[in-house]
C-alpha cells in the first residue's frame, strides 16, 4: 500500500486494497492489541513490518523479538497482565515457538492472544511445507483459517474475542496466498490500544510444576468444549451455497475454498458448499449433518488431509455409509505443493465425471515446446552481494575442500554455482551443531557458515556446546547488518529497535568471546586477501573458532547512495582483458555479462564493489565514476 | 462454445511476468488500485521473499465480481503482461488464442546462459514460440521509452500504458492515473505519466501493425 499510516485511518467502511498481512495488522489496531511480537519469515513478515511502520503514532508496543520462542514468551507475558497480543511468524518459527505454545495452552491467558502462523505451501520462501493446523489439534487451541484478506481482518478481531471469551491463546492460520494476495478490505472500528498491564499472581494457573499441570490440563479439555460451541455457531462456519444436486457436497477451508468456488463454476457444478473458517475445533454436529444431506462428499483442502481425517471420523458417527473424496485412499487432490486453479478442477472433474472446458493436456503439448530450451532463472545472490566475495574467500581458502554446513538466509544461495558453498542445513541455526557432529567423525575441515539474524536467533546455544564440547569447526558468520532476506528488518546487531528507537548494539564477535570462543576474528570479505589470511589462520586453530564477515546489505549500500544522490561507480572492463572468463566463472555475478563473446558490465546492476577486480587475473577491471 | 475457452467468466484477467526488481509487485497494485477505486472486485497475488532475489517472479491481477482465487486458470488469461522475453514464455501456459501477449524487448540473460556462453534466443524465435498460443502479439521497447520518459524504472507503467490502450481492461485510464498519484512518489509523477503515455502511444501505432 502507498503509505502505511493509512491503516491507522478511524475510518470505519472505507474500501482499501490491502495484502492479508497488512489485513491482519489493520485487523489488530481494530482489536486493541497492543503488544506485537515477532521474528520475520516470509510469508508473514508485512505483518510485523507494517506494525513496527505505525506502532509509535499508533499507541502500540512492537519488537522484533531475537526468535520465535522468545516472541511467544514475550507476549504471553504481556497477555497475563490483561494486555492484548499478537505474535506473527511463519510456519517453520511455530516449530521454535512450539515449546512455549504447548504448555502456555495449559497456562492461558488473560488479555485476547492470537498468534499467526503463516504456512508456506510450494515452499516459495522456505525449507518446507508442514501443515500447522496440526499444531492446533496438538495443542488444543482454537485456530481460525482466512480465505482473503477481509477475513484475515476479521478474523484477527474474531481471535481476541474467542481468546478472551475462552482465555486461551487462539492461532490465526494464513498461507502465501492469503498473506501475499491483495484483496479489497472494508475497515471496521478501532480501538484504543491499552497498554496498562496487571500481574495478578495466580500459581495454581501459572507456576507449571506437574501437580499444577495435572489440574490445568482438565482446565484446557473443559475450554475445548466451549471452543466446540463457538465453533458451532461461529459465522466463520457455514453452508456458502447450496445447490441443485443434493447428492454431492464439498467442504472447504482456507486459500483452497477460493479455488473450489471457481472451479465448481467452471465444470458448472450446482452443489452445496460447506466453508470452514473455525478449522479447530471442528465443528462436529454442523458437519455431521452436512454429511448426512449428501451420498458424496467432497473434501477440497491445501497440504494435508487435516480436515478430512476429522470429517471422516465424524462420518462414522454421522453418516457412515457417506463417500469422501479427498486426497486419502484415491489422490484426487495433491497432498505436496500448492492447489492450482487447474489441479482443483481436474480433481473436481475426475471425481464427478465432467469434462473440464479447458484441454489442458493441448496446453501441456504446446509449453513442452516451449519449456524444452528454456533456460532456468532460479534467485541468486544481488549484484554486490558481500556474501559472494565471502565465498569466493571460503572456497579460496580452503581449496572447496572442506564441508561447509550452511543455515537459512539469503546466503543459502551460497550453494549454487559457481559459488558452491553450501552443503546442508534444517533448520535455523543447524549450520553450527551439524558441523560438530560432521566435523568429529569426518576428521575434515568444517566451515558453518551463518547469517547475522540467524546467528542471534539460533545459533549461540550451538556455539558454546563447540567451546564446552571442543569441537574443531570454524564459524564464519556472514554479517551484512540487517535481516536482509525478509526486508532488511533490524536485529540485536544494529542497534535500531521495531519501534524506531536506537538501542545497544550487541556485537557477534562480543557474544563469541562471551560463549568462550577464544579464535575470534572480523574482517571484511572485500578485502579478498585479507579474508582469505584470515581464514586460513582460523583453520589451524584447535577447537572452535568465530570469524565475522562484516560488510552491509548491497541493497542497503544502493538505497543509500540514491537518497544521498552520491556519484554513481561501476565497474568497468578495460583493454586488458582477455575474455578468459575468469570473473564470470568464479563469481556468476549478475552484473558480469557477454556481448558478442565479450566481457561486459551491466552498468544498471553494478554497484562497484570490486570483486571482480580482485579476482580478474589481468588486472582488466577498473572502478569508474559515470555521474 | 468453443472448446478452450471458458465463455461464463465476465472477468478480467492479467498475468505479468518478469524478473525480480523490474516493478512487477508495484504494476500489479497500481491495476489493482485502480480497479478498486472504480469499486470493482480485485485480487493481486505478488511473490515475496528469497523468490525476488533476480529470480522469476509472477503475480496475477484478476478483476471481476466472482474472482476469489489468486490466480488464473490455464489459458484463461486476457492479457500476458511479459516484462521480459524468456519469463513471457515461462508464463505461456496461462494464454490461448483469446490471450493478447504485450511484452518488452528487454532481455536480462539468465546468469546460467553466460556461464556456459550461451546466447540470449532470437526475438524473433521467441516471438514465433508466442504465436503458437496466440497472434496478439505486441512487443515494445519497454526500456528505450521508460528513458525517454525521463527514469529507466518506468518500463513497469510504459507496460501499463500499453495494456490500457488495447482496451482489454475494464478500468479507465483517469483511475489508472489516480492510483499512480497515489502509489508513485509525488517527485516521481510526472516522469510515471509521460511513461505510461509512451506505452500507450506506442501500442496503439503497434496494434494496427499487427
Amino acid at each position: 500500500m502507498p503509505d502505511l499510516r493509512l491503516l491507522l485511518q478511524d475510518s470505519p467502511k472505507k474500501r482499501a486494497l490491502l495484502l492479508g498481512n497488512e489485513a491482519i495488522a489493520r485487523g489488530s489496531l481494530e482489536a486493541g492489541i497492543s503488544v506485537v511480537t515477532t521474528y520475520p519469515g516470509t510469508p508473514a513478515s508485512e505483518i510485523g513490518d507494517a506494525i513496527s511502520e505505525i506502532a509509535p503514532e499508533a499507541g502500540v508496543y512492537m519488537e522484533y523479538s531475537i526468535n520465535e520462542m522468545v516472541a511467544v514468551e514475550v507476549a504471553a507475558g504481556a497477555a497475563n497482565c490483561g494486555v492484548r497480543a499478537l505474535s506473527a511468524m511463519k510456519h517453520v518459527g511455530l516449530n521454535v515457538a512450539a515449546d512455549a505454545l504447548m504448555t502456555l495452552a495449559y497456562m492461558g491467558v488473560k488479555g485476547g492472544y492470537v498468534i499467526v502462523t503463516a504456512d508456506d505451501p510450494e515452499c516459495y520462501s522456505s525449507q518446507n511445507e508442514q501443515d500447522n493446523r496440526f499444531y492446533a489439534l496438538f495443542s488444543n487451541l482454537p485456530c481460525l483459517e482466512p480465505s482473503d484478506s477481509q477475513e484475515a481482518k476479521d478474523m484477527t478481531v474474531s481471535a481476541i474475542e474467542i481468546s478472551e471469551k475462552l482465555e486461551l491463546p487462539v492461532l490465526l492460520r494464513t498461507t502465501t496466498r492469503v498473506s501475499h494476495t491483495r484483496g479489497p478490505v472494508t475497515y471496521g472500528k478501532l480501538t484504543k490500544p491499552n497498554l496498562k498491564g496487571e500481574f495478578v499472581r495466580d500459581a495454581k494457573r501459572m507456576v507449571l510444576v506437574p501437580a499444577n499441570s495435572r489440574p490445568m490440563h482438565t482446565v484446557l479439555l473443559q475450554k475445548v468444549e466451549r471452543a466446540k460451541e463457538i465453533s458451532e455457531t461461529s459465522p466463520y462456519n457455514l453452508v456458502v451455497r447450496k445447490g441443485k444436486n443434493t447428492k454431492l457436497g464439498v467442504v472447504s477451508s482456507g486459500a483452497a475454498f477460493n479455488y473450489a468456488i471457481e472451479a465448481l463454476d467452471t465444470l458448472s457444478l450446482d452443489v452445496s458448499v460447506l466453508k470452514l473458517g473455525m478449522t479447530n475445533p471442528l465443528p462436529e454436529k454442523m458437519v455431521g449433518n452436512f454429511l448426512k444431506r449428501h451420498e458424496k462428499i467432497i473434501v477440497l483442502e491445501e497440504l494435508e488431509p487435516y480436515l478430512e481425517m476429522q470429517v471422516k471420523a465424524i462420518a462414522k458417527d454421522y453418516a457412515p455409509n457417506v463417500r469422501i473424496y479427498g486426497k486419502m485412499g484415491t489422490v484426487y487432490f495433491p497432498r505436496d505443493g500448492e492447489l492450482s486453479p487447474r489441479s482443483v478442477v481436474t480433481g473436481l472433474a475426475e471425481i464427478t465425471g465432467k469434462k473440464t472446458p479447458v484441454n489442458f493436456g493441448e496446453i501441456d503439448r504446446k509449453y513442452a515446446a516451449v519449456q524444452k530450451d528454456l533456460p532456468r532463472r532460479p534467485p541468486i545472490l544481488c549484484a554486490g552481494c558481500p556474501h559472494r566475495a565471502s565465498f569466493y574467500v571460503i572456497k579460496k581458502a580452503t581449496d572447496g575442500k572442506a564441508i561447509y554446513p550452511n543455515d537459512i538466509g539469503c546466503y543459502a544461495l551460497g550453494f549454487a554455482p559457481p559459488l558452491n558453498v553450501g552443503d546442508a542445513f534444517i533448520c535455523m541455526g543447524s549450520s553450527v551443531s551439524m558441523a560438530q557432529g560432521i566435523s568429529k567423525v569426518t576428521g575434515v575441515d568444517t566451515v558453518p557458515v551463518i547469517g547475522d539474524s540467524t546467528f542471534f536467533h539460533a545459533a549461540i546455544p550451538g556455539l558454546i556446546n563447540a567451546v564446552y564440547n571442543n569441537h574443531k569447526i570454524t564459524l564464519v558468520v556472514l554479517d551484512n547488518l540487517a535481516t536482509a532476506m525478509t526486508g532488511h528488518q533490524p536485529h540485536p546487531g544494529t542497534g535500531v529497535t521495531g519501534m524506531g528507537n536506537s538501542t545497544e548494539t550487541v556485537l557477534i564477535e562480543n557474544v563469541a568471546e562471551g560463549c568462550g570462543v577464544k579464535h575470534v576474528k572480523v574482517v571484511d570479505p572485500f578485502n579478498v586477501k585479507e579474508a582469505i589470511a584470515v581464514l586460513k589462520e582460523a583453520l589451524q586453530h584447535q577447537g572452535p573458532s568465530v570469524l565475522v564477515f562484516r560488510s552491509p546489505c548491497a541493497l542497503m549500500v544502493v538505497r543509500e547512495r540514491r537518497r544521498k544522490g552520491a556519484e554513481i561507480t561501476v565497474c568497468k572492463i578495460t583493454d586488458k582483458c582477455t575474455d578468459c572468463m575468469a570473473c564470470i566463472k568464479l563469481l556468476g555475478c549478475p552484473a558480469l555479462i557477454l556481448e558478442d563473446g565479450k566481457v561486459g558490465i551491466n552498468e544498471a546492476l553494478c554497484t562497484a564493489c570490486g570483486l571482480c577486480a580482485s579476482v580478474c587475473p589481468y588486472k582488466a577491471i577498473e572502478c569508474v565514476k559515470i555521474g | 462454445m468453443k472448446e478452450g475457452v471458458v465463455a461464463k467468466m465476465k472477468e478480467f484477467n492479467a498475468v505479468l511476468a518478469g524478473v525480480g526488481g523490474q516493478g512487477i509487485l508495484l504494476a500489479a497494485e497500481i491495476l489493482g488500485t485502480a480497479a478498486l477505486k472504480q469499486g470493482l472486485n480485485v485480487r493481486v497475488s505478488e511473490i515475496h521473499g528469497m523468490a525476488q532475489r533476480g529470480g522469476a517472479v509472477v503475480s496475477n491481477v484478476r478483476i471481476g465480481e466472482k474472482v476469489l482465487a489468486p490466480t488464473v486458470l490455464e489459458g484463461q488469461a486476457d492479457v500476458l503482461l511479459g516484462f521480459e522475453p524468456l519469463e513471457t514464455l515461462r508464463s505461456l501456459r496461462c494464454a490461448s488464442e483469446k490471450t493478447v501477449v504485450i511484452m518488452s524487448d528487454e532481455r536480462i540473460t539468465p546468469t546460467e546462459l553466460t556461464a556456459k556462453k550461451m546466447k540470449y534466443p532470437d526475438l524473433e524465435e521467441i516471438a514465433k514460440k508466442i504465436r503458437g498460443f496466440t497472434k496478439n502479439l505486441i512487443v515494445l521497447p519497454a526500456a528505450k521509452l521508460a528513458k525517454e520518459a525521463g527514469n529507466v524504472l518506468t518500463g513497469n507503467v510504459v507496460l501499463i500504458g500499453a495494456l490500457a490502450a488495447t482496451r482489454k481492461l475494464p478500468i479507465k485510464d483517469e483511475s489508472i492515473i489516480d492510483a499512480l498519484r497515489e502509489l508513485v512518489p509525488a517527485k516521481h509523477l510526472d516522469v510515471n505519466i509521460r511513461a505510461f503515455k509512451l506505452g500507450y502511444q506506442h501500442a496503439k501505432k503497434g496494434r494496427t501493425r499487427t
